[in-house]
């Protein structure tokens, strides 16, 4: 029988081998486990995502036939209203051609749309991501532009086999080059420190001292483009502070993002179609 | 057992009978052994209480750095808050080495390797290999960044290694002065935590280009910044370098427009690498702007109708003595000073003579516009009413042995009067003027005017060379004595009468107030109080003689050409002064002749509010370059500017000045 405090010591001992043991596994080993690891928990997570989607159905068809009618001829009315859209958005579409080709304006790049369901959201101080249902299968790639109706969601992260993380724009691991609407001097733009509970915010830095927002004047602070990540003009949020720093050289101020990014079910990767 | 006993019996008797041998001499080493001891405690005493401060000085010395930054420079005015000279970011991106110890250590383990395994006997130093490991680490870097940016940079091994042996707490540039495209691409692309990171420093801005330039001036690099109570003096120290004003305001203010300096204080490891996060850390501050009395609107109306060619032109308000315009040709593009001033650039400004300020570090002689002096002098000398025809002007004059001509004589003067004098120029009217009064009154006259004195504005570098001269002076400097011709040319603003532009504007600004002096200023104050100095001392009736003669300059005389003109024609009265002085000079081998072609005005003449001054000089030798001609068109659309933002103001937007 081993003594009794050896005995009492044995966890911990078990612990310290264990970790001896996984240091000295190669690496190799330990990047196929730790993807391994993600690949297992899609299916799950995946899963999930079809159950929740199953419980919309049925929680769908337990309403009454009125109001599906109802709801069916608002959709029939919100259709119309978008095919009307789409085509005003093919005439402007074919002007701001016709009025790059004449500025002769560097074409930006292209991108092929990726429409994807949501099927995890970690909102919280820790981890601000996403995760969608679409990954490698549908030639998602690392760092590729991720947006939503309301503007820009974040970019992709990591990428697995049948889905993808994307890296909300609400995380201080995001930065890009946004520009105040209506000025051409780009700007940085980062995630802020997020709590769960609290709407997203993002910071912004080195903004000319001739820029002036507050939350009764907020102005609009989108993508510039000139990164070569996202394209021009898509919505990041509403600028609503912004304060001159001590050397008197730039301001730097706090960003309202849109609140539904803690609530996403669908987004678009902005697949570009000639990475560099 | 009792054995036992006995046994030990017998031992504690032999310790005890050892202890009763007991040697008194061994006392002795018990007292070696407590001094020994004493020394020892009282070394450390007096190390750890006495000399503590000095340990902890020489400790803080050894493991502290401090780095310092220097503020922005603040930012420059216009009179309606139009910025002239700001500060614009310049965005480097820049590698932190203190982030990359354990990179440095492995590369250069690697490479340690790589040429033990090779077998080569000539191998490198350590100190060798651990440079060729910090280039390999930075080009790395460098690589990621030349990914970025479609670039195809390489390290500069003797900057990185010169950088690691002397700035090495500071993060070492690998880009400087980014495009916004560039900038916006290293902002989406390099990680957020990174060695690699985009920097801002601030560097001058001039909006309107070359516009002022002489009285703005340029700054440039100043590496001895310094940041007042901020602990670590003695520390050593790392100064990021910082700008001083090298010309114009920017030499003159340098201390208001100085930002103040901010600091930081960190802890490093034995290798000098420091150890985050700072210990003390104070934010630059900029320095304090300043609002100038230009009007840049004015300014770029002068500099434009100058053009090409060589001269200077200044406004003054007439009231307060606030430089409206000050504007000299040839210039220079004070963005090409910004960062720093190429050789080339440099070279260019040095060739075209483009660093004269003119309008204060020049001195010409001033020609006609001298005469208005000249009638002040006679007047008030009463030897001259205006009233009195003292010439029959046809044309020439006999003064000593030598004829004087009457220049601006097209048709002859005839029975001229002072007011007539003063607009058609008449020469030998004032040649007689200048006989009548002696030069030596003439000369106390301009010194009542401050003519040979410096203006004292703020600025850098202005002239001493202005003379009034007297026959005691032209005994004293020639050893000839002063001839009857000296008085003529005199009384015109030639021989040597010598005065800055500057000056004339002052006198001009003066005689419109009907006071002796005006002190003038480059900086405003919207509440600045309207200048008083001694009265001229004229009678009112030769005071309107002498207006009536300036105004019809422009009427009847020697401007009336221009004046006639819709496109300078002034919408209000305006008194003026012509001038053409000669010079003879040395030019590209040929003796001869230049013409400094002058106009002097202020307006309206019943409650003047502007003086303006044009001189531009000739650049042929020979050439009849006359002011009336070639200086008046300039001042007259300074003037025609002036009057249209006073009288519409509205069409001007108020710009709002950034804080």
């Amino acid at each position: 029988m081993p003594p009794k405090r050896l005995d009492q010591a044995r966890p911990f001992l078990t612990l310290i081998v264990v970790i001896l043991g996984w240091l000295l596994v190669p690496v190799v080993v330990k990047t196929f486990a730790r993807a391994s690891f993600f690949e297992l928990q899609a299916p799950i997570s995946v899963a999930a995502s079809y159950a929740r989607d199953l419980q919309d159905y049925w929680t769908l068809r337990l309403h009454s036939n009125d109001e599906l009618i109802e709801a069916g001829r608002d959709l029939a009315r919100l259709n119309a209203t978008y095919e009307e859209s789409v085509q005003q958005n093919t005439n402007l579409e074919a002007e701001i051609s016709r009025l790059e080709d004449l500025l002769k304006l560097p074409p930006y790049a292209n991108y092929r749309s990726e429409y994807a369901r949501v099927v995890r959201r970690d909102f919280s101080g820790w981890w601000q991501r996403l995760v969608i249902r679409k990954g490698k299968n549908y030639g998602i790639t690392v760092g590729a532009p991720v947006i939503f109706s309301g503007g820009v969601v974040g970019r992709v992260s990591e990428v697995h086999a049948y889905t993808a993380e994307i890296e909300l724009i609400s995380s201080p691991g995001v930065r890009l080059a946004g520009v105040i609407e209506g000025e051409t001097q780009p700007i940085s733009f980062q995630g802020g420190i997020n709590t769960t509970f609290d709407p997203p915010r993002g910071v912004i830095e080195f903004v000319p001292l001739n820029v002036f927002a507050s939350a009764v004047m907020p102005k609009k602070l989108v993508t510039s483009g000139l990164g070569g990540v996202f394209p021009p003009g898509l919505s990041l949020g509403t600028v609503t502070k912004v304060e001159p720093s001590a050397d008197g050289l730039f301001k730097s101020g706090e960003v309202q993002l849109d609140p539904r990014l803690s609530s996403l079910t669908e987004v678009t990767v902005l697949v570009p179609l000639n990475p560099e | 057992m009792a054995t036992h006993d006995t046994n030990l019996a017998d031992r504690s008797g032999s310790l005890l009978q050892s202890h009763k041998n007991y040697q008194p001499r061994v006392v002795f080493f018990y007292f070696v052994v407590a001094l020994l001891l004493l020394t020892l405690g009282g070394g450390l005493a007096f190390q750890q209480l006495f000399n503590r401060d000095r340990h902890r000085d020489t400790e803080r010395m050894q493991n502290q750095r401090r780095i310092l930054v220097p503020g922005p420079r603040g930012n420059i005015y216009d009179r309606e808050g139009r910025l002239l000279v700001g500060n614009r970011a310049r965005f480097a991106v820049v590698l932190y080495l203190d982030e990359l110890r354990s990179e440095f250590r492995r590369e250069f383990i690697r490479i340690r390797k790589n040429y033990r395994d090779t077998g080569d006997k000539d191998l490198p130093s350590a100190a060798q290999m651990e440079q060729i490991a910090r280039a390999t680490v930075v080009q790395r870097y460098l690589d990621q960044v030349n990914d970025i940016l479609h670039r195809a940079a390489s390290v500069d091994r003797p900057d990185l290694m010169k950088h690691f042996a002397r700035q090495l707490l500071l993060p070492y540039t690998l880009f400087d002065d980014l495009e916004a495209n560039d900038y916006a691409r290293l902002v989406e692309h390099l990680p957020v935590r990174s060695p690699l990171q985009v920097m801002a420093s601030s560097t001058r801005f001039y909006p309107y280009g070359s516009a002022a330039a002489h009285t703005l001036g340029y700054v440039g690099v100043e590496s001895d910044i310094d940041v007042e109570d901020f602990p670590g003096e003695d520390l050593k120290t790392f100064k990021m370098k910082g700008t001083v004003g090298r010309e114009g305001l920017e030499k003159v203010f340098d201390t208001q427009l100085q930002g103040e300096a901010g600091g930081t204080i960190f802890r490093v490891d034995p290798t000098g690498y420091k150890i985050n996060p700072p210990l003390d850390k104070r934010l630059p501050v900029q320095g304090k702007n300043l609002v100038t009395s230009l009007d840049i609107d004015l300014q770029r109306v002068a500099e434009d109708a100058i053009g090409d060619r060589v001269g200077t032109a200044v406004a003054l308000d007439i009231r307060t003595g606030e430089v409206l315009v000050l504007a000299n040709k040839p210039d220079y593009n004070l963005s090409d000073t910004s960062p720093h001033i190429s050789h080339d650039t440099w070279q260019s400004i040095l060739d075209r003579n483009a660093l004269l300020n003119q309008a204060i570090g020049g001195a010409y002689p001033p020609g006609s516009t001298f005469k208005i002096l000249t009638a002040i002098a006679s007047l008030r000398s009463g030897k001259l009413t205006p009233d009195q025809a003292i010439v029959d002007c046809d044309g020439v004059a006999k003064i000593g042995n030598k004829l004087f001509y009457c220049d601006n004589g097209r048709g002859h003067h005839h029975d001229v009067r002072l007011a007539e004098a003063i607009g058609n120029s008449c020469d030998i009217y004032f040649y007689e003027a200048g006989r009548l009064i002696t030069p030596n009154v003439l000369a106390a006259e301009g010194r009542r005017f401050h003519l040979d004195q410096r203006t004292g504005i703020e600025l850098p570098n202005e002239t001493t060379r202005m003379l009034m001269p007297t026959m005691e002076w032209k005994e004293g400097q020639t050893g000839e004595r002063w001839f009857p011709g000296d008085t003529a040319n005199m009384a015109i603003g030639q021989g040597f009468v010598l005065v800055t532009p500057l000056d004339m504007a002052c006198f001009f600004a003066s005689v419109a107030r009907n006071e002796v002096y005006t002190k003038p200023t480059l900086l405003h104050h919207a509440d600045a109080p309207v200048q008083h100095s001694e009265a001229i001392g004229l009678t009112p009736e030769q005071r309107a003689a002498l207006l009536t003669g300036m105004e019809g300059t422009t009427i009847y005389g020697t401007a009336k050409d221009i004046n006639s003109l819709p496109l300078y024609h002034v919408p209000v009265r305006m008194a003026a002064k012509t001038g053409t002085a000669q010079k003879r000079v040395v030019k590209d081998g040929q003796i001869g002749t230049i013409n400094f072609a002058w106009y002097t005005c202020f307006a309206p003449v019943d409650k003047p509010e502007i003086a303006v001054v044009v001189m531009l000089e000739g650049d042929t030798i020979g050439e009849t370059f006359g002011g009336g001609r070639n200086a008046a068109p300039i001042a007259n659309l300074i003037l025609k500017k002036y009057f249209d933002k006073r009288d519409h103001p509205s069409a001007f937007v108020q710009p709002v000045r950034t804080p």
